[in-house]
């Protein structure tokens, strides 16, 4: 399904890349996923003239290469990318490398939890805080202990 | 009927689509299609509105092959109350045109459709909302089968929609399970008060609520812990109003005696940084606030203040909102306890060691304690140094056998009963023979050792050392050249034999050497693999040629800890470093001099 927005995840790992899709596609299905696992290629994807501009960018703070603060510090230098909410997504709870990320401007700093209900929870409680748009009724109900209700089919 | 077949065959797929299906939109298509391909339909249309009567969701599809028409718009239907049954599907025949609008804002397409009656049923899909599924049927189609195929349809979206909401409970339940382990974790992590409540305000956001504000209660309110909110611009605004806000200051006070988490919303935050026009109210959903009060020792300790922005069926119950708060309570009980414990702990150790040393000319005097042991009980080393009357300053340093308040007891009386006779000039022997006597006669039940070392300034310039040591590790002097000396003693155990005495050796510092006394902390730290600091112990004291005394005593201890991968004792060093007299000094107002000091 697409019309829900765009969210470009910033993701090497292939596990958390097939949990965020599997989350996501419960919470929020109609929004549009993209996946980029090298963090090279995120500045030129954005910069691509034709390219859809994503709604949202999920980074994840541990990549091999060009870690996420180094390109997030990049994008920001950009103003192209400026304004383009950035959710970091880390497994870290230390509060030196939340203060690092808003310095470099990151508009979220969300912890990744283990468990995949509560990841599922968390991925949620973000992309509904910044898209809100990207909730349909419908989506609710997967998660919700008392969701509105789903269409008849 | 010709196409009884295909229709079970519709069903069963239906039912495998239906157990798959994660929201029951996905059941569009298996419901629609089947229905459509029934003899003398041809129109189908869902319908779903909420208990407010209000149209959610309709979808229509004809014959036609066209694609399905879908209306979103919320829409008001007055008469809705009409069709809603209480239990059981309702299914209901009537033509088109008698279709009341008002409880049937399908029957603008049914009317339209070729089929000029109507099968319906109507059901409750769940306790938010009706539904239903409507067809327009031609005079040829057999509507008792009709009826019966809706039915059957709505059997399986019923089931469906409930299994999805019950899945989504358990998933919900599941977080929830896993937010307070994961809080526990996080809690049990640390013992510092606020860093246990931070990790809780940190990992709770956004799975809980969008913002969390933490306060501890103190006796003269509310004081600001940590905040946290899923945008980091309202974060810092919500660290203000955990700060300064006089409104949540006045909530947190009034909810000193509240067991169950409090929520606030709408008029009752009027006034509040959370209401619709504050600052932090501005949002797609009414802002909801709850505060679940922390109960520690018997007392209110603090807060947990939660800030939704989301909708209300998001809301967590206050039943997990009390299991949080009760599990925060308790690793707050624990650190508290630490606290209490680390604070009384450190009193005593701070009574058994001497505040402050004596100064004198030519001396430059230092001393370090490193408590080892992360259970916090009182160690037993204790050092102190004395200026006695014929001018010479006698340093001593021992250690009891053992921690806890009893190895306390001696450690204190060894180091007064000491410090006493040589204060009045008792050599070091003949005090440590009396501190022997005294430990038998007291019963002790534990050894200690303890070394006593004299300092006597001599007209020459340097100094005479007279040692007395019982089993205690012997003193080292760093030369001012860099070599390492070993000041030559040996003694008994204090506290084992009744008469035992103690053998004086002498040695001499020149100016710039450097006396270092230690406790076995020091020399018994043991890296990974086996080694003492023991056997490096020489060689890092050289490295600290020229230092002063206290960067001497500072730095053995640092580098003995971090050395160490075991070994938990504490660690004391008493340093002195003779620096000579100068003739204006002269020799002989030494004793005035400490007076002197004293008086400082």
């Amino acid at each position: 399904m697409t019309g829900g927005g765009l969210i470009l995840v910033v993701e090497d790992s292939e596990e958390d890349t097939e949990a965020i899709q599997r989350a996501l596609s419960r919470s929020h299905p109609s929004l549009d996923l993209e996946f980029a696992p090298r963090s090279e290629d995120v500045l030129p994807r954005l910069l691509a003239p034709a390219a859809r501009t994503p709604d949202l960018l999920l980074l994840d703070l541990n990549m091999p290469g060009t870690d996420g603060l180094t390109l997030l510090s990049s994008l920001r230098a950009h103003p192209a990318c400026a304004s383009l909410t950035v959710v970091v997504f880390t497994s870290s709870t230390a509060s030196a490398e939340e203060d690092a990320c808003y310095a470099a401007g990151a508009d979220s700093y969300i912890y990744k939890p283990v468990n995949f209900e509560l990841f599922q929870t968390v991925l949620q409680g973000a992309v509904d805080f910044w898209l809100p748009g990207a909730t349909d009724d419908s989506a609710d109900a997967s998660v919700t202990a008392a969701p509105p209700a789903a269409p008849p089919a | 009927m010709v196409d009884d077949d295909t229709w079970s065959g519709a069903l069963h797929r239906l039912w495998q689509a239906a157990s798959r299906a994660e929201e029951v939109s996905a059941l569009a298509d298996d419901v629609y299609a089947p229905l459509l391909a029934t003899p003398g339909v041809h129109l189908v249309v869902g319908t779903r509105w909420d208990e407010y009567r209000t149209l959610r969701y309709m979808r229509a599809l004809g014959a036609d092959g066209d694609a399905p028409v879908i209306v979103a718009t919320a829409r008001s239907m007055p008469g809705a109350a009409s069709r809603e049954p209480d239990g059981a599907p309702v299914v209901t025949r009537s033509p088109a045109g008698e279709l009341d609008d008002a409880a049937w804002p399908e029957a603008e397409f049914l009317r339209e459709s070729p089929g000029a009656s109507v099968v319906a049923c109507t059901f409750r899909l769940d306790r938010n909302g009706w539904a239903g599924l409507s067809v327009a049927v031609d005079a040829s189609a057999d509507t008792e089968s009709v009826a019966r195929r809706l039915e059957q349809a709505v059997d399986v979206i019923v089931a469906c929609h409930t299994g999805i909401l019950q899945r989504g409970r358990e998933a919900r339940r599941s977080a929830d399970d896993a937010l307070l382990a994961e809080a526990s974790l996080q809690m049990d992590s640390s013992l510092d008060v606020e860093d246990t409540l931070r990790r809780v305000a940190r990992i709770a956001v956004p799975a809980v609520a969008d913002g969390c504000l933490v306060h501890l209660l103190r006796k003269d309110g509310p004081e600001f812990v940590a905040a946290t909110h899923v945008a980091v611009q309202q974060q810092r605004a919500l660290e203000e109003t955990g700060r300064d806000d006089p409104w949540l200051a006045a909530l947190l006070v009034r909810r000193d005696d509240g067991d169950q988490a409090l929520f606030l919303s709408g008029a009752a935050l009027d006034g509040s940084p959370f209401a619709a026009s504050g600052p932090a109210g501005a949002g797609r959903h009414p802002t909801v606030v709850s505060v679940s009060t922390l109960h520690a020792r018997g007392r209110v300790v603090g807060s947990i203040t939660f800030i939704y922005q989301r909708p209300a069926d998001r809301l967590p119950d206050s039943t997990f909102l009390d299991s949080l708060a009760t599990r925060a309570a308790l690793a707050i009980d624990n650190a508290l306890l630490y606290e209490l414990r680390r604070h009384a702990v450190l009193s005593l150790q701070e009574h058994l060691l001497p505040s402050r040393l004596p100064a004198a000319a030519g001396w430059d005097l230092s001393a370090s304690y490193e408590v080892g042991d992360p259970m916090l009980d009182v160690g037993g080393d204790f050092y102190d140094a004395v200026p006695r009357p014929d001018g010479s300053i006698a340093l001593l340093i021992g250690d009891v056998c053992g921690r806890g308040a009893e190895a306390a007891a001696l450690t204190g009386l060894a180091r007064h009963t000491l410090r006493t006779l040589l204060e009045e000039g008792t050599a070091p022997g003949t005090a440590l023979s009396r501190l022997n006597r005294s430990l038998r006669q007291e019963g002790a039940s534990r050894f200690l050792t303890a070394v006593v070392v004299t300092m006597t300034p001599r007209t020459d310039g340097t100094v005479l050392l007279t040692t007395c040591s019982a089993g205690h590790p012997r003193p080292l002097v760093l030369r001012a050249d860099g070599s390492i000396g070993e000041v030559v003693s040996g003694g008994l155990l204090l506290g084992i034999l009744d008469d035992v005495s103690y053998e004086s050796h002498e040695d001499f510092l020149a100016p710039g050497d450097t006396l270092v006394l230690f406790t076995d902390g020091l020399t018994e730290s043991r890296e990974a693999d086996g080694t003492y600091f023991e056997s490096v112990l020489p060689g890092r004291l050289s490295a600290l040629r020229g230092s002063e005394a206290a960067q001497v005593a500072e730095s053995l201890a640092r580098q003995a800890r971090a050395f160490r991968a075991s070994g938990q004792d504490d660690i004391a060093l008493l340093v002195a470093r003779w620096n000579g007299i100068t003739h204006s000094e002269g020799l002989l107002p030494l004793e005035t001099m400490l007076e002197q000091a004293a008086l400082r």
